[in-house]
């Protein structure tokens, strides 16, 4: 992927930047939001990342101006502004997705693996789509009915929610704080083990009764499910 | 009904007016002199009528000779005191008194109100003398009624002038009233918009904008050095859990990411808490019904709860919607699972019941003197001291139950733990 950097920090700039050339993205770092604009403008990106508290033009500024113009490449912003109404800002001024700082450099990977699948289209399934399928697993929405090589599975509303957002994201990491945001719409961390707990207990229905896991965690990184 | 009850609300909204009231009661008191200044003129005036009219009966009286041969003439009678028997009884009865005012069922020579005294001719024998006081009644009566039409006019305009004053005055004040409303409950745009001042009223609307831009000044710089010190700290957080990622793999590196995530959250926590507190308006509020509220939380924390051994329980008797932030809500109830969870016993009840909703354990407890103390920021408890948490979890609720004029209760549970209570006073 392509992705345009915008983080003015001297230490943290690099190591996006590092990192995700190491995943083998090509990574174009800017540190001033004037300078990102012009080349957000001038080239195609498959994704952004912008910072909030840049030199030169806020992040957020840089978007705004870039959605005017009709240019709908996603973007995620990192910010050192963690609130509510910050994020909310984000979302208004057209970003996809909002990372509060400090974050690990598995969780950013994850976000941009995110929303770069979602511009290609790809692994994500359609939105609309009600049933999903992944090897013998079936998961009916509609009829909140799940079964795995024809055996039916008793699944909670939050068990059914968590495993429609892995299974429309195969083969793809996620972490907990996306399954938080996502799943249980909390945008702060409860301490208790609240993903933890019902990933293990989705896990012990779906996957224990059978020979071949779906749900697996990466340690320290989050999950992936499925391939 | 409705229609019944609008207008009631509406009449108890301007009787809280107290310039209509002052209004009322001025208006009050003043038809009450004036109905007694009438009443007292107009009896007076009748005396004094009466006293002249005596005086000239007496005059009349000196100036004539009476005899049985003395007739009347058709505005004057004038009778020796053997000499009444083809009169009228009440004259007779008049005459008993020594004179007064003589009303007859029947006119005698055309008129039925008569004046009499008992005077001394001009011999000095005493005689009766009666003029018909008809005219002068009449002039009395029609008197009295310009009076009292007057006075009834007067008092209704002055009625409705106090009622019209006091309707203007209450507005004034229903506006001074709404926008102090609107700056406690957070929206510091607030503001009366009085550009002229021509009274009192309008300094007082005009110095509380001044005081809602001075507030709405102090609030922004406040929001914007919290939005500076977020970034300030969260940028060098930020570095140090970079740098920490790149050391190798090693039980001192992940020890030291947690340690870095606790100091993130504790200072997310910290931010939030200070978001909550400098809370705008109420935007992003919603009705939320409590019970579906807390049935979605025990399935969130029920697993997390049994999987330590303890159990939760569900106990919904009523549920009221209120008007809320839903996600502030959650996260407080969620706070207060966790202190359950850390602090508390085995046994964890999520609990609703009308406007209330909270979280009850079976723990130890807290000594009831402590409670006040437990809901500052930051104050840990030594009894708790052993155990996790930054001690911010309870003046995070407060934070959030003060948003929402909640009241936040904690009480002792029997027969041991801790409740705290989550009461949605506010309608």
């Amino acid at each position: 992927m392509r992705i345009l950097l915008l983080e003015d920090d001297k230490q943290l700039g690099p190591w996006i930047a590092g990192g995700l050339r190491e995943e083998g993205h090509v990574v174009d770092h800017f540190d001033d939001g004037k300078d990102a604009l012009m080349a957000a403008m001038g080239q195609e990106f498959d994704l952004l990342i912008l910072d909030r508290m840049v030199p030169g033009l806020d992040g957020l500024a840089v978007l705004k101006s870039l959605r005017a113009s009709k240019n709908n490449t996603p973007a995620l912003f990192l910010t050192a502004l963690g609130e509510v109404d910050a994020r909310v800002e984000g979302f208004e001024a057209g970003g996809d997705d909002y990372l509060t700082k400090p974050f690990a450099f598995a969780e950013l990977s994850a976000r941009v693996g995110a929303l770069g699948r979602r511009r290609e289209g790809a692994d994500v399934s359609e939105p609309g789509q009600t049933t999903l399928r992944h090897a013998d697993l079936t998961l009916d929405l509609l009829a909140r009915r799940c079964e795995r090589q024809g055996q039916p599975i008793e699944l909670m509303a939050k068990e059914i929610k968590l495993l429609e957002y892995v299974m429309r994201r195969p083969g793809r990491l996620v972490t907990r704080t996306m399954l938080l945001e996502q799943v249980w719409d909390m945008s702060f961390d409860p301490t208790t083990s609240v993903v933890e707990t019902h990933v293990s207990r989705l896990r012990a229905k779906i996957d224990k009764p059978f020979d071949q896991a779906l749900l697996r965690t990466r340690r320290g990184e989050g999950y992936v499910f499925g391939a | 009904m409705s229609l019944v009850r609008r207008w009631l609300a509406q009449f108890e909204w301007l009787w809280r007016s107290s310039t209509l009231r002052l209004a009322t009661t001025l208006s009050g008191i003043f038809a009450l002199g004036f109905v007694i200044a009438i009443f007292v003129a107009l009896t007076l005036g009748q005396r004094a009528i009466e006293r002249r009219v005596d005086t000239t009966l007496a005059v009349l009286a000196q100036g004539a000779v009476v005899d049985q041969a003395s007739g009347d003439s058709p505005a004057l009678i004038l009778r020796a005191l053997d000499d009444l028997a083809d009169l009228p009884e009440q004259f007779r009865r008049a005459v008993s008194r020594g004179g007064g005012t003589v009303e007859l069922h029947d006119d005698l020579m055309r008129s039925d109100l008569w004046r009499v005294l008992v005077a001394q001719d001009s011999r000095g024998q005493p005689v009766m003398v009666a003029v018909p006081v008809e005219d002068s009644a009449d002039a009395q009566e029609l008197l009295a009624k310009i009076l009292w039409t007057t006075a009834a006019i007067v008092i209704v305009v002055a009625l409705a002038f106090g009622g019209w004053a006091g309707v203007l005055a209450q507005r004034r004040l229903a506006r001074i009233n709404t926008t102090l409303d609107l700056l406690a409950s957070g929206d510091f745009s607030a503001r009366t918009g009085q550009a002229k001042s021509k009274d009192d009223l309008d300094d007082m609307s005009q110095n509380l904008d001044q005081t809602a831009a001075e507030l709405e000044r102090l609030v922004s710089q406040t929001r914007h050095l919290s939005a500076s010190i977020a970034h300030d700290l969260r940028t060098p957080l930020a570095r140090l859990r970079a740098q920490l990622e790149m050391l190798p793999d090693g039980d001192g590196r992940s020890a030291a990411i947690e340690e870095a995530r606790g100091l993130s959250d504790i200072f997310d926590t910290i931010m939030r808490v200070a978001r909550i507190e400098a809370g705008q308006g109420r935007d992003g509020f919603e009705p939320v019904l409590l019970g579906a509220l807390v049935e979605e939380l025990a399935e969130t924390f029920g697993p997390v709860i049994e999987d330590v051994g303890k159990t939760l329980t569900l106990n919904l008797s009523s549920s009221a919607t209120v008007h809320a932030d839903r996600a502030m809500l959650v996260q407080a109830m969620a706070n207060l699972i966790q202190n359950a969870l850390v602090h508390g016993g085995d046994q964890i009840a999520l609990f609703v019941n009308g406007r209330k909703m909270g979280v009850v354990d079976n723990g130890a407890g807290v000594d009831s003197a402590q409670f006040a103390e437990i809901i500052k920021p930051m104050v840990r408890l030594d009894a708790a001291r052993s155990t996790q948490g930054s001690g911010l979890g309870l003046a995070l609720v407060r934070a959030v139950a003060d948003r929402h004029s909640a009241v936040l209760q904690l009480e002792k549970n029997d027969p041991q733990g801790l409740r705290v209570t989550l009461n949605f006073t506010d309608l």
